[in-house]
């Protein structure tokens, strides 16, 4: 019984094993361990590094932003998933994501659907 | 508020190719592409089949088809994008087309069939030898041949090491690389199968066992009302399916021969059901005593291994209900099928149906045994 138990936890010794889904933005950061005095293991991300931003108009559209949109909702009407605004504060780029839509008439660049970012393993 | 065009929807197909470098085909190839279908499959070759609207005067029929363009060995990529996350579902070769010509306007078709790069080395055969390399540097020689198509070697030691003997026996390869590949991979219970991605124009070639470790896929949800994300799901427990094979061995030192003894299947497959299903058949090798003993085991626990799978299911499910892409050759949870069925399999093979407006994905799963091993499924 040890033996099978033994491939249930099998991966838990392994960091980043239990990575971010596919869809997060943090999917591909690495997972540090730091290690504090009395021994314990703490697990942190990685820092997240910016993909090059896009430099043609062909690698975004523009967005003019109306009155109160979000960027969730912006997330929901270009890729389908509320989840994705980051994909949109990072093509601009912005820390604050309120920042995308603060104001009405600004232009935001949205990136196209097909990007793929990163290159993680997937196995 | 939203009174600018929205985008097609969630769910984004894009097609590439070209003879070596893929580049995205004119736009007028996407706007005839009628259906693609797309299978891959644990341990085969994985294939495709396009259908585009043929129409008269249109850009195919009058440039493309006659310059080339769909000529066979012409590479094909296929990406698509799910909730702004990118997936490569397909990189191959055209091997056949056809057209049907019809006499009704819109009704004419080029369909356009293919496999994956794996055809590349079943193409031509080779006599070569290897002396002095194991099983699994043989491979990695062999697959190391076609890095310009940017297949990346992910080769496994195999579990039972057979340390070559160049004194004893030199391994030749008579056939194409594709075939000795395949036949040293179910001599050591292993699959051999070309994974595209991560980014289109890459793929790795996976020689070792199948990847039943790691983390699990979103699960499958059947009969759980506005939860479920199958549209169906059937499930199979065959019971002659296992079989234990018995492997005799000599020892060329006294003349002695001595049955092997049974292998643990484990480090192959970790199980995944709690009750594994007891062998009903009992099958002898042959040809085993002649061969070195640590051959005989890896090929004795390559056929306990390959026979465990006695539970398999089938089902189909829409993508954009589901919300995710369901990977073949990865580990799956299921939910909602009872306390028998319930838990994580293996996918086996999916089958991807993507025509405009829908994509449909038919799938196999299989384990080697009823109920979960765990307390939970992950969502």
């Amino acid at each position: 019984m040890a033996e099978l138990e033994s491939y249930e936890s099998a991966l838990d010794a392994v960091p980043g094993a239990h990575p971010y889904p596919r869809t997060s933005r943090y999917h591909d950061v690495g997972i540090g361990i730091h290690r504090t005095a009395d021994g314990t293991e703490v697990r942190y991300a990685g820092r997240r590094l910016l993909p090059p931003l896009p430099d043609g108009p062909e690698e975004t559209r523009a967005h003019t932003v109306a009155a109160g949109e979000r960027p969730d909702l912006l997330a929901q009407r270009y890729f389908g998933d509320p989840g994705q605004w980051w994909r949109i504060a990072d093509a601009n780029p912005v820390l604050d994501p309120d920042e995308l839509t603060g104001e009405a008439g600004r232009t935001v660049r949205v990136p196209l659907a097909g990007g793929f970012p990163g290159g993680g393993r997937r196995v | 508020m939203f009174d600018v065009p929205v985008g097609q929807g969630p769910v984004h197909a894009a097609l590439l190719m070209g003879p070596r470098l893929v580049r995205p085909v004119p736009a007028e190839v996407t706007e005839a592409l009628l259906s693609a279908q797309i299978t891959a499959t644990a341990g085969e070759r994985s294939g495709f089949q396009l259908a585009f609207d043929l129409t008269r005067n249109g850009l195919i029929s009058r440039r493309l088809l006659p310059e080339g363009f769909f000529d066979p060995k012409t590479r094909v990529v296929v990406t698509v994008t799910v909730r702004g996350t990118s997936d490569v579902l397909f990189d191959g070769l055209v091997v056949r087309q056809e057209v049907g010509a019809s006499n009704q306007p819109g009704h004419s078709t080029l369909t356009v069939t293919g496999e994956d790069l794996t055809l590349l080395m079943d193409l031509e055969e080779r006599t070569a030898g290897y002396p002095n390399l194991p099983p699994w540097e043989r491979v990695l020689a062999i697959v190391r041949r076609y890095s310009g198509y940017g297949i990346r070697p992910d080769v496994y030691r195999e579990k039972i090491a057979q340390p070559p003997h160049q004194d004893l026996r030199v391994h030749y390869q008579t056939g194409t690389d594709l075939q000795y590949v395949t036949e040293l991979a179910r001599a050591n219970g292993y699959t051999f199968y070309l994974e595209p991605g991560p980014a289109p124009g890459h793929s790795s070639a996976r020689w070792g066992p199948e990847v039943r470790l790691g983390v699990r896929q979103h699960a499958l949800n059947v009969n759980m009302d506005a939860h479920s994300t199958v549209d169906q799901l059937t499930f199979a427990y065959d019971g002659t399916a296992r079989e234990e094979p018995q492997a005799r061995w000599q020892d060329p030192a006294n003349r002695q021969s001595s049955l092997l003894p049974q292998p643990s299947i484990s480090p192959l497959r970790p199980p995944l059901g709690k009750r594994p299903t007891p062998a009903l058949k009992r099958r002898t090798l042959s040809g085993t005593a002649k061969q070195q003993r640590a051959q005989a085991e890896a090929e004795l626990l390559a056929r306990a291994a390959v026979s465990a799978d006695v539970v398999s299911g089938s089902g189909s499910l829409d993508v954009n209900r589901h919300g995710y892409i369901l990977q073949p050759r990865r580990l799956v949870g299921v939910r909602g099928a009872g306390r028998a069925y319930d838990g994580d399999y293996y996918v086996k093979s999916v089958t991807h149906h993507l025509r405009p407006g829908s994509y449909q994905q038919n799938f196999t799963l299989s384990r080697e045994g009823l109920e979960a091993r765990g307390d939970h499924v992950r969502p």
